[in-house]
């Protein structure tokens, strides 16, 4: 076998793809070359930079429930003819292959503000057949609420309303906008960036919504005074739930009402609670709550 | 496909949705833009989703990432047709630079950008694709060439040459001018 040749099949002989025979003979001429030994030398090396080097890129979280939502929307559709009229009619995702012809006005909607809509729809409709065919029959609106502001939050331009990772920004701007005074504990040391705050609507009331992030996973922290006399105990420790794969904590603690989602794992995101009470409670120590 | 059976919807989330991470690696390799690897993989799943009945079993990976390619493709085709853009008619152009510069790499840099990424993102699609398909996700010559459409031979020679060139701008060696 020539140098010309075995170059040619160096890839497929370092892959261990080449037939036995190619194989032993292109061995055989990198035994006795010493050119091309360099050079296998220098290929083996390139693959083992590229696979050190190269990994997976993790599909973002807003990506997973675009997806989710989509194809049980679709899903719905087919199935169920009841489902909601327009959105559910010619999801957008079919639409925008073709987007050229815009013969009802709501199809020239920009295709990810439809999405955003479809997702709330969806994720609305979708909790609710969670519920119907899971286990806790009518449980907790309020968990089912916390979770459809959680998905619509991840559309873009949702999650915050002031994107600051520093609290000292992000506490502040709620004062004013609402009549208590969420948080905003720094856990950014402990792998817990600040990504923002929004104010959302949950159980029929404006609520301080905290973002923070993991990796690429978003977790939002829904906070509001409880109902009835802060020092009239009441106080729960946390509980999951898990939801069109979601999970969602809820404690009461200290007069406030805590619900976090996030799709993070359940270990990382109690972890990610314990932290959050411990600094809530040396916060709420140093200075009681503002009324 | 009239009533989708709780328990196709189930057999999707099991099988297809756990590869997400390998869809949007190799969309966004392709692609080179984060939101367009989004909107392609949420296209590719819901195509994918129509199609599942069709799916024999076997390798899901294979049979979803070959949608993935073929939605990357029809993007890249329908936004490019806007653009002055180069069409990579893959044996005919391998060779050259590809339709974008290193200074255009340069210009799509993010700051988790490595010399190596940056190098990957200077290669024509049909390269990166074999690199991705081969050392990010491992798979043999026989899975990508289904998923490419290709002879093993042509990939085997265009994993070579993939390697050949991002060995030259990693500096790895001192290559001769041996490809071609």
């Amino acid at each position: 076998m020539n140098c010309a040749t075995t170059l040619e099949l160096l890839s497929g002989h370092l892959d261990g793809e080449l037939p036995p025979e190619s194989s032993a003979h292109v061995a055989e001429h990198l035994a006795a070359c010493d050119s091309c030994a360099r050079e296998y030398e220098a290929a083996l090396q390139t693959v083992q930079r590229l696979r050190a080097e190269l990994a997976r890129d993790r599909a973002p979280d807003v990506l997973r429930a675009r997806i989710r939502t989509a194809i049980r929307e679709e899903t719905s559709i087919e199935s169920t003819p009841t489902s909601t009229p327009e959105l559910a009619l010619d999801p957008p995702a079919k639409e925008r292959v073709r987007s050229g012809s815009a013969r009802r006005p709501w199809q020239s909607i920009p295709w990810r503000v439809a999405a955003a809509a479809a997702v709330i729809v969806a994720a609305a409709s979708s909790g609710l057949t969670l519920l119907a065919t899971g286990r806790g029959e009518s449980e907790s609106p309020v968990a089912e609420e916390v979770l459809a502001s959680h998905i619509r939050s991840l559309m873009p331009e949702h999650l915050t309303d002031v994107r600051s990772s520093d609290q000292h920004n992000v506490k502040p701007w709620f004062n004013g906008r609402l009549d208590f005074s969420p948080t905003v504990p720094r856990l950014d040391d402990q792998g817990f960036p600040l990504v923002g705050g929004r104010i959302d609507y949950v159980d029929g009331r404006p609520v301080a919504v905290v973002v923070y992030s993991r990796r690429q996973h978003m977790i939002n922290v829904f906070t509001w005074p409880a109902e009835g006399d802060r020092d009239s105990g009441g106080d729960s420790s946390p509980s999951v739930e898990t939801r069109h794969g979601y999970n969602i904590l809820h404690w009461r603690s200290g007069g406030t009402e805590y619900w976090v989602a996030s799709d993070l794992n359940v270990q990382e995101l109690e972890q990610f609670v314990g932290l959050l009470r411990r600094a809530d409670s040396a916060a709420s120590q140093a200075a009681p709550p503002a009324k | 496909m009239t009533a989708v059976s709780d328990s196709t919807l189930e057999r999707f989330e099991r099988t297809m949705i756990p590869l997400m991470d390998s869809a949007y690696t190799l969309a966004r390799h392709l692609l080179r833009d984060e939101n367009d690897a989004q909107d392609v993989v949420q296209e590719a799943y819901l195509r994918a989703w129509r199609h599942f009945a069709g799916f024999r079993g076997g390798d899901g990976r294979a049979w979803l990432l070959a949608i993935v390619r073929n939605c990357c493709y029809t993007w890249r085709r329908s936004t490019r047709s806007s653009q002055n853009a180069i069409e990579y008619d893959d044996e005919a152009h391998g060779d050259h630079e590809g339709g974008y510069s290193a200074a255009d790499a340069l210009v799509l840099a993010d700051s988790d950008r490595t010399e190596l990424r940056l190098a990957l993102d200077g290669l024509p699609p049909e390269f990166r694709e074999a690199i991705v398909l081969r050392e990010i996700e491992g798979l043999s010559y026989k899975e990508i060439g289904r998923i490419i459409g290709a002879p093993i031979g042509t990939v085997m020679s265009r994993l070579a040459r993939a390697r050949g060139r991002l060995q030259k701008a990693l500096g790895i060696g001192a290559r001769e001018a041996t490809e071609g």
